[in-house]
């Protein structure tokens, strides 16, 4: 089904809210939701667990590099958090003043939320917010979901099965009365910068702050996963997501510069065509860059469209598709004969010859819920290490794929 | 029998109009001619007409595999979709009109669509059963003929509730709501399959409420094709149990017809296309309501054994067209049929609600 490049964070929040309205982006959001998921026990990576409250005065501080959409500042004994649409620079700004617990509000900043820190307790209505917890080895954090379907982190799904979470739903489904009743610390949604204000009225009044997780409008994978640093400024872990998040770029930029001196840029495309449509990424999509920075050559590399995604007919993909080498994210399918099964036409495009299709489902757990849109959004170096195995088989020493795995 | 607003022109004997009738239906073929090349010549990829006429005659291969993959399996398809879709819907929105005595009947406003779309819900979402949800996403022979099936069944199961309870309310508005509210239900028992169903089958039954004509391809058209043909077969046979029911079912069966068959004959024609088309194609709005209308107007008559054909005819070109359209120029996205086909029957719609003033009031 339709393309990937958007993510899940969007799809999950704005699902069921965007449901009746039949707008061709809201296509590819879907299928991001619910590609969003889980899957295999990752590597241990956590230590001895972190000390439950630490000093209320700023511990560290972190840069934001990459991201576009947001920014923190540190100002006495308080941050301040701005929310920002790439999209819309003219849009206003959300602002969100972080405070030690029990501390006054600093003067100023009208309009902004104060959320107290260190955050005791999360409500993440997307997978990607689960993701951000687990990274930052917060995973106890976690407190309510949007969907349990959608959660992967081994620690999460544990918590849920002891009945430590519990299930708040999204969009206009969203359980006000569950999160009131609850009260978490904070709780953390996907969607535009500023339209929450509204839509979270009632939660605002029952003094519950609500963050707009805006990371699937970042046009780079390092920029979207860089917005864990939100959740460290809340939890004053600004050292330790230096430390990890670091590493992921620098193993990312090593991995990048790889990929370019390849020998040769193989053609790649990517979705699932569903009848007329085929969704791809646009110019300015994290998976473009993907492609970018793996050494390949996409079609669509210049082509932009303000959704992330160009809704193209079938017959507009098609003529690269029949020639391309590679074939990647074929929506939930894991075999050829599947592939097939939905529409014989594609026996004709190369990589189908070829045996060259691969799908990003490789950790899809018992739920249908796919860890790419969840983990795998906070390790874009893991991803860009399966692109340049798939499509450079010499550049990198022989080794499992993390997120991908070849249609059978 | 209280008194129908919608009362049909006189059957006139086809002997006086027959000359001008057959050059009318004539003029149609011509035009569903044109609007199929017209489709297949169109499309966001730019073809030269000439090599697409080579290519449909069959003379030789294009100099490229993409043109060739496009013109055989992309555009032919499609347009061959748009005209079995087109007859099939504008025929049963034909007998439908007939049999219910109402100018607003149609599969969608009688809620035909929403039985169709709880039929593919039933087999897409089945409340993420493994063995049905493969037989959909693995969309073989098998899987299609379930798909239509159940999609008839629904169709049927609606068309058999609303004309049950029209036997008891006479009164055709009420019907309409009847119908309306039908579908609201339909819709409501979807939606709550749809909260319940993992987004993955969610996202494919909300991609297949768009409605799309492409994608319908091999042996999935055969059966299309097929059902569609034995729709109209049926329709064709029930041209003059359909005349007679024009005049009403007392009247009709004074004539010796035998309503009760008839009615039976002619629900099932009309599930089987709306059923049909629908489970391929999805919702397409405002063709079974809108061509029987256009087609009265322009040939001028109410005999079915004209009317028939000419609905089927009128109703392929309207969805041929409406498919031209879909594909704007100079833009590589294609429009969802489903918006083309609202866009342009509305205002049909809305014609024949104003050009009858007079009649609400009776």
């Amino acid at each position: 089904m339709p393309q990937l490049s958007l993510p899940p964070g969007r799809a999950g929040g704005a699902f069921f809210s965007f449901l009746p309205r039949p707008r061709g982006w809201v296509l590819g959001l879907l299928l991001a939701s619910h590609l969003a998921g889980a899957g295999q026990p990752r590597p241990a990576q956590r230590g001895a667990v972190a000390p439950p409250s630490r000093p209320a005065t700023i511990t560290g501080r972190t840069t934001v590099r990459y991201a576009k959409g947001f920014t923190i500042s540190y100002a006495g004994n308080y941050k301040v958090i701005t929310v920002q649409s790439p999209f819309e620079p003219k849009a206003p700004a959300v602002r969100y003043l972080l405070v030690p617990r029990g501390a006054a509000r600093p003067a100023g900043y009208p309009g902004a939320q104060v959320i107290e820190t260190p955050l005791r307790s999360l409500v993440g209505l997307s997978s990607m917010h689960v993701a951000l917890a687990d990274f930052l080895e917060a995973d106890d954090l976690v407190v309510g979901v949007g969907s349990f379907k959608y959660v992967s982190a081994a620690r999460v799904r544990q918590r849920i099965a002891a009945g430590q979470v519990y299930e708040v739903g999204q969009g206009k489904e969203l359980n006000n009365e569950l999160l009131v009743a609850h009260h978490p610390d904070l709780v953390m949604t996907t969607g535009w910068p500023g339209e929450g204000a509204d839509y979270f009225q009632t939660l605002r009044a029952a003094g519950i702050p609500v963050l707009i997780n805006s990371e699937w409008v970042e046009t780079t994978p390092l920029a979207r996963a860089e917005w864990v640093k939100v959740l460290a400024a809340l939890l004053n872990k600004e050292d330790l997501v230096n430390q990890k998040f670091d590493a992921v770029a620098r193993e990312y930029q090593r991995l990048a510069a790889l990929a370019q001196r390849a020998p040769r840029r193989p053609g790649v495309v990517v979705g699932l065509p569903f009848k007329d449509v085929w969704y791809v990424p646009d110019a300015d999509s994290y998976m473009a860059q993907f492609l970018r920075d793996a050494g390949a050559t996409y079609h669509w590399d210049h082509t932009k469209a303000p959704s992330g995604s160009l809704a193209l007919s079938f017959e507009a993909v098609a003529p690269v598709a029949l020639t391309a080498e590679y074939w990647l994210q074929t929506g939930s399918l894991t075999t050829k004969a599947a592939l097939l099964a939905q529409d014989a036409r594609y026996a004709a495009f190369a990589p189908v010859k070829a045996g060259r299709v691969f799908n990003n489902n490789r950790r899809t757990n018992a739920q249908g819920s796919n860890d790419y849109w969840e983990s795998g959004a906070m390790h874009p170096d893991l991803i860009l290490a399966d692109l340049l195995r798939i499509l450079h088989p010499k550049l990198l020493p022989t080794g499992p794929l993390s997120y991908y795995q070849a249609l059978r | 029998m209280t008194p129908a607003p919608f009362a049909p022109p006189a059957l006139e004997p086809a002997a006086h109009r027959g000359p001008r009738l057959g050059r009318g239906l004539v003029g149609l073929v011509a035009v569903v001619g044109l609007a199929f090349v017209l489709d297949v010549a169109l499309g966001p990829v730019r073809i030269p007409l000439p090599t697409v006429a080579r290519l449909l005659l069959g003379h030789g291969a294009a100099a490229d595999a993409a043109t060739d993959f496009i013109v055989h399996q992309i555009r032919l398809p499609k347009a061959l979709t748009a005209l079995v879709a087109g007859s099939g819907l504008a025929v049963s929105g034909l007998q439908m009109q007939t049999l219910f005595r109402n100018p607003l009947a149609g599969p969608s406003a009688l809620g035909l669509t929403a039985g169709a779309g709880l039929g593919v819900a039933l087999v897409m979402l089945a409340g993420g059963n493994v063995a049905s949800a493969l037989a959909v996403r693995q969309l073989g022979l098998a899987g299609s003929w379930t798909l239509v099936l159940a999609a008839t069944a629904g169709a049927a199961l609606v068309m058999a509730l609303v004309l049950a309870l029209a036997a008891r309310v006479r009164d055709n508005v009420v019907l309409l709501i009847v119908g309306l509210m039908v579908a609201s239900v339909t819709g409501a028992i979807v939606s709550l399959w749809q909260y319940f169903s993992a987004p993955e089958q969610i996202q494919e039954y909300l991609l297949w409420t768009f409605g799309a004509l492409g994608g319908v391809t091999g042996p999935h058209l055969a059966v299309l094709a097929t059902v569609v043909g034995a729709g109209i077969g049926l329709a064709l046979a029930s041209a003059k149990p359909l005349n007679a029911l024009l005049l009403g079912e007392n009247y009709a069966r004074s004539l010796g017809l035998p309503v009760r068959r008839s009615r039976t004959l002619i629900i099932l024609s009309t599930s089987l296309l709306a059923g049909s088309v629908t489970a391929f194609c999805g919702p397409i709005g405002f063709v079974g309501l809108a061509v029987p209308h256009l087609t009265r107007a322009l040939l001028g008559t109410a005999d079915h054994r004209i009317l028939l054909p000419g609905a089927c005819l009128l109703g392929a070109a309207l969805v041929l067209g409406c498919d031209c359209l879909a594909q704007l120029p100079g833009s590589q996205l294609t429009l969802p049929i489903n918006v083309v086909t609202s866009l342009l029957g509305a205002p049909v719609v809305l014609w024949v609600v104003l050009r009858r003033p007079r009649r609400s009031a009776a």
